[in-house]
């Protein structure tokens, strides 16, 4: 069980014993007021259940206390107007408390005082003393008959005694008269009722006053309010001194209306003298009751103004909780419709609001997750693109960059994004040139152009088409984006399909022409020669010679160009490329001594699957350049290496065929593989053309480059298998595709 | 006046607090001061019915001369229990009976008048000793049938004596019981009845 729970239960026991105490003084003080008598027994417990329920009362008052300091100090929200709130219902319930328990106290002073007035007091004193000398005058005058009487009673006795006593009793109306003898009992009575039994003995106070002489007059009060006198008289008998002296007691009855005055007298004056003695103590009790109730009163009411302070701000707080939390974000919060009323209309119009907002912030969050699906497509689509794309500002600060904008000016765009281009580490002449241009163009105001742009590079000029646009978007003022891709290889596959057409239509319209040529000449040679004298001869033997040197010469170069112009026929089986190396390279060992020729051959290189004449022929043509390439050079060195490559999921063979010559002439480097570009003064300018030819054939390329060391440098990338060539040719058309969107 | 005012507040909560939690009233000391006690009890069956004598010492001073002096009546009560013990249980209470008599000074007559509650039987004295004596001494009071005496002996029989202010409506009663120190009572004087 937590401490919450703790003091949830704390609370309810605290609040159920104040109730029960309350409950059951109530109980005890009905049943002690119905009984009397049973109040002296019941009061401890009425105290005790007083003290337990006030003991409550007030620690439940002080916890609500406590709990509201807490929330003050704390800034709990809507504590303080929970503490106006309380502090302004207390000082509406205390200050007529306070008036009302002062006045009160005054009233009853006042008006306790006013019971016991002097006026009243003195009155009832003057009552009694009145109806004193009334029943006085009576008294003296019963003594005084009765004096006379017992003198009168002198020396009789027996009948006559009786009758003198019936004859007093009937004149003066007396009750009884009895004589009693010296020893205090009864000898002879006259009553006025039947006597049932033997009158009683006198009083012993009766015999005391007599025997020391002096007559006895008593005034006593009856039962039944009436009144008695009772008078008594020593007999002067003669025979006194023998006998004792007799007395005679005479029971008179005091007039009815006389009596009811007195003990209408006695009683006001005894229930005055009873309310009198509790004057002081009922003040007091007064009080006290009164204090008690108003505390009682006031903390309940203090109780019940800080609960209902704290119901009323409850919603209040609900609100506020409910506030900062949708400012916080949690637009789902609802808060509990606890009334109907104008906080309950509050509470609803809240839960409304939360409500429109958090469909508002739904609709939000999916505009912007279908914005950020669609940034996430646009990123996927600009990283798989070939061409480069990049976004920046007219002050060159880059915003989007993808892989390939990277790939294609040799840089990195990585982590690059928010910098500024010219900050960027250079990676490469292309890179450096690419910036300078765009910034160029930036800064003169361009933000629309679409042009080529060649760039220079180590392994050659790279060419780039690229287009520059601003971006329409508002908040994009001032940024543009510019697409560009490399079209090197295009433009190289244009030529290439131009000088095939060439090569095509030389081998069509030229080779055909060649051998009549050739057939003429000869037959005019050997039709005429055996005619004609020497110089003549000597003459056609010349012409004819030259024809035919000339034709054989054209059909080689008509052959080189069928050649180029051949349209691919490969045989394909699976060898093993460094024995063909091997192979080759000992021929031109054979052939060129002179030539070093160095192998590095990677011995883990699998079989290849590829055309083995045109292989050869690559190797023939690359050797051959090299060699050449090599001439005058001492201690010239071709060196090939074979080695193994997988990119993009293929396998590749790579062929390298390097030279300490004096390399590629600089801007023979974007050409190289073009026909008719030759570095040497007797070259055709197809090797290269066809070794390039035949790689593509096979689904491969080709990279040239010089050395940094000094030599040329030239990469031949074969497909393994045809399964790597599938997939290397599926990747170059859709680079091509790419290519020509772009 | 902020200030004085939470004062206030202040001394009304504590003086109502005080007043809650004091002693049983302020008692003026001696106002039933004097010996007060039951000084002998018996029972004896006669008849079969069960009479009770005792002698009871009630106290006399100044103050309860001047009180019957002002009008005020004493109420003087013999409470009287019969009960059985049982184990493990409360007692088992067979008899619990009060004799209730007043005493008061007749205004008119001066004498001292003893009363029994209902008022029936009414006695006076010219002196208050006399009068107490005659309160001080019960005898041969028929309390109980033997016939009504359940269970088994023995019976324990508790007689005590008290002494009050008297003739005050229930009403006052119940709000002077903070303050009223006309309220004594003897201790239990027990003995065991066997039959």
């Amino acid at each position: 069980m937590d401490a919450d729970a703790v003091r949830r239960y704390g609370v309810r026991i605290l609040t159920a014993a104040a109730f029960t105490a309350g409950i059951l003084a109530l109980l005890l003080l009905a049943r002690s007021v119905e009984n009397s008598a049973q109040f002296s027994r019941w009061q401890p417990w009425i105290l005790l259940v007083n003290i337990l329920g006030a003991i409550a009362l007030m620690m439940l008052l002080a916890r609500k206390f406590w709990q509201l300091y807490r929330d003050y100090r704390d800034h709990v929200p809507g504590s303080r107007l929970a503490m106006r709130t309380v502090l302004m219902f207390g000082a509406l319930v205390i200050a007529p408390l306070v008036i009302v328990y002062l006045f009160s106290l005054d009233f009853i002073n006042r008006g306790i005082d006013s019971w016991f007035r002097v006026e009243i007091k003195q009155g009832l004193n003057d009552a009694v003393v009145l109806s004193r000398s009334a029943l006085d005058l009576r008294l003296r005058e019963q003594a005084r008959r009765t004096e006379i009487f017992a003198r009168a009673l002198r020396d009789l006795q027996g009948t006559e005694l009786l009758q003198r006593l019936d004859e007093e009793r009937r004149a003066t109306e007396a009750r009884q008269i009895t004589v009693y003898d010296a020893y205090g009992r009864a000898s002879a009575v006259s009553s006025a009722t039947p006597l049932l039994q033997q009158p009683a003995p006198s009083p012993p106070e009766v015999r005391l006053q007599l025997s020391a002489g002096r007559s006895y007059v008593s005034l006593n009060s009856l039962a039944n309010g009436q009144y008695s006198i009772e008078t008594a008289a020593p007999i002067a008998d003669s025979v006194a001194a023998r006998a004792g002296r007799r007395y005679v007691l005479i029971h008179y009855e005091v007039p009815q209306e006389l009596s009811a005055l007195a003990e209408g007298v006695q009683r006001t004056s005894s229930q005055y003298g009873d309310l009198s003695a509790v004057r002081e103590p009922l003040k007091i009790s007064f009080r006290l009751t009164l204090t008690l109730v108003v505390l009682l009163t006031l903390l309940a009411a203090i109780y019940g103004a800080i609960y209902s302070a704290q119901r009323l701000t409850r919603p209040v707080q609900d609100l506020i909780a409910g506030t900062r939390a949708v400012g916080k974000g949690e637009l789902g919060t609802r808060l509990p419709l606890s009334s109907r009323d104008e906080m309950g209309l509050l509470v609803h119009s809240f839960n409304d609001m939360t409500k429109r907002l958090r469909r508002a912030s739904e609709e939000a969050m999916r505009s912007r997750q279908a914005v950020e699906r669609e940034r996430e497509r646009l990123a996927i689509i600009l990283s798989r693109l070939s061409t480069g794309v990049i976004v920046t500002d007219r002050e060159l600060t880059l915003h989007v960059a993808n892989q390939s904008a990277g790939n294609i000016l040799g840089g990195s765009f990585d982590a690059a994004v928010g910098q500024h281009l010219t900050q960027l580490p250079r990676g490469s002449a292309r890179f450096a040139t690419f910036i300078a241009e765009l910034r160029s163009r930036l800064s003169s105001g361009r933000d629309e152009w679409r042009e080529q742009l060649t760039l220079p590079g180590e392994a050659g000029e790279r060419v780039l088409l690229w287009a520059c646009t601003r971006l329409p978007d508002e908040s994009e003022q001032g940024r543009v984006v510019i697409v560009f891709d490399d079209i090197t290889a295009l433009l190289a596959a244009q030529r290439d399909a131009a000088w095939g057409e060439v090569a095509r239509r030389l081998a069509h319209e030229i080779k055909n022409p060649l051998t009549p040529i050739q057939l003429s000449a000869e037959r005019l040679r050997r039709k005429l020669l055996g005619g004609m004298n020497a110089e003549d001869a000597q003459l056609l033997e010349r012409a004819t010679h030259t024809i035919v040197a000339q034709v054989d010469a054209m059909k080689q170069m008509v052959n080189a160009f069928s050649e180029y112009a051949r349209a691919p026929d490969m045989k394909l089986q699976h060898f093993n490329l460094n024995q063909l190396v091997t192979e080759v390279a000992e021929l031109y060992r054979l052939q060129d001594p002179s030539t070093e020729i160095r192998l590095d051959l990677d011995a883990a290189l699998p079989e290849i699957e590829a055309d083995r004449g045109r292989v050869r022929q690559i190797l023939a043509n690359l050797i051959t350049n090299g060699i050449e390439a090599l001439a005058g050079v001492a201690g010239g060195c071709v060196e090939i290496s074979t080695l193994q490559q997988r990119a993009e999921g293929a396998a590749s063979a790579v062929i390298c065929v390097r030279d300490n010559g004096p390399g590629f002439r600089k801007e023979m480097l974007g050409r190289l593989f073009d026909p008719y570009v030759s570095g040497k003064p007797r070259g055709t300018g197809l090797g290269l053309a066809i070794v390039k030819r035949i790689v593509e054939e096979h689904g491969g390329r080709v990279e040239a480059e010089n050395r940094p060391e000094g030599g040329a440098s030239i990469l031949v990338f074969l497909p393994v298998s045809d399964q790597d060539r599938s997939l290397l040719a599926g990747g170059e058309r859709r680079m091509e595709m790419r290519r020509e969107r772009a | 006046m902020q200030t004085f005012s939470r004062i206030g507040v202040a001394a009304v909560l504590l003086s109502a607090l005080a007043g809650l939690t004091a002693p049983r009233g302020v008692r003026s000391a001696g106002s039933l001061d004097g010996d007060f006690q039951v000084r002998s009890a018996f029972v004896v069956v006669d008849h079969g019915v069960l009479q009770l004598s005792a002698h009871v010492d009630y106290p006399i001073n100044d103050r309860i001369r001047g009180a019957l002096r002002d009008g005020v009546t004493l109420a003087f009560d013999l409470d009287v229990t019969i009960s059985r013990h049982r184990h493990l249980w409360v007692d088992a209470t067979v008899l619990e009976m009060t004799l209730r008599r007043e005493l008061t000074l007749h205004a008119v007559t001066g004498r001292y008048v003893l009363r029994d509650e209902a008022g029936v039987e009414q006695e006076s004295f010219p002196t208050l000793e006399a009068a107490l004596d005659t309160l001080g001494r019960i005898e041969d009071l028929p309390i109980l049938v033997e016939s009504q005496l359940r269970g088994e002996a023995p019976w324990q029989i508790a007689v005590r004596a008290g002494v009050r202010r008297g003739r005050m409506p229930d009403a006052l009663r119940a709000l002077v019981f903070w303050t009223d120190d006309w309220h004594r009572t003897t201790d239990w004087y027990t003995w065991m009845l066997t039959l």
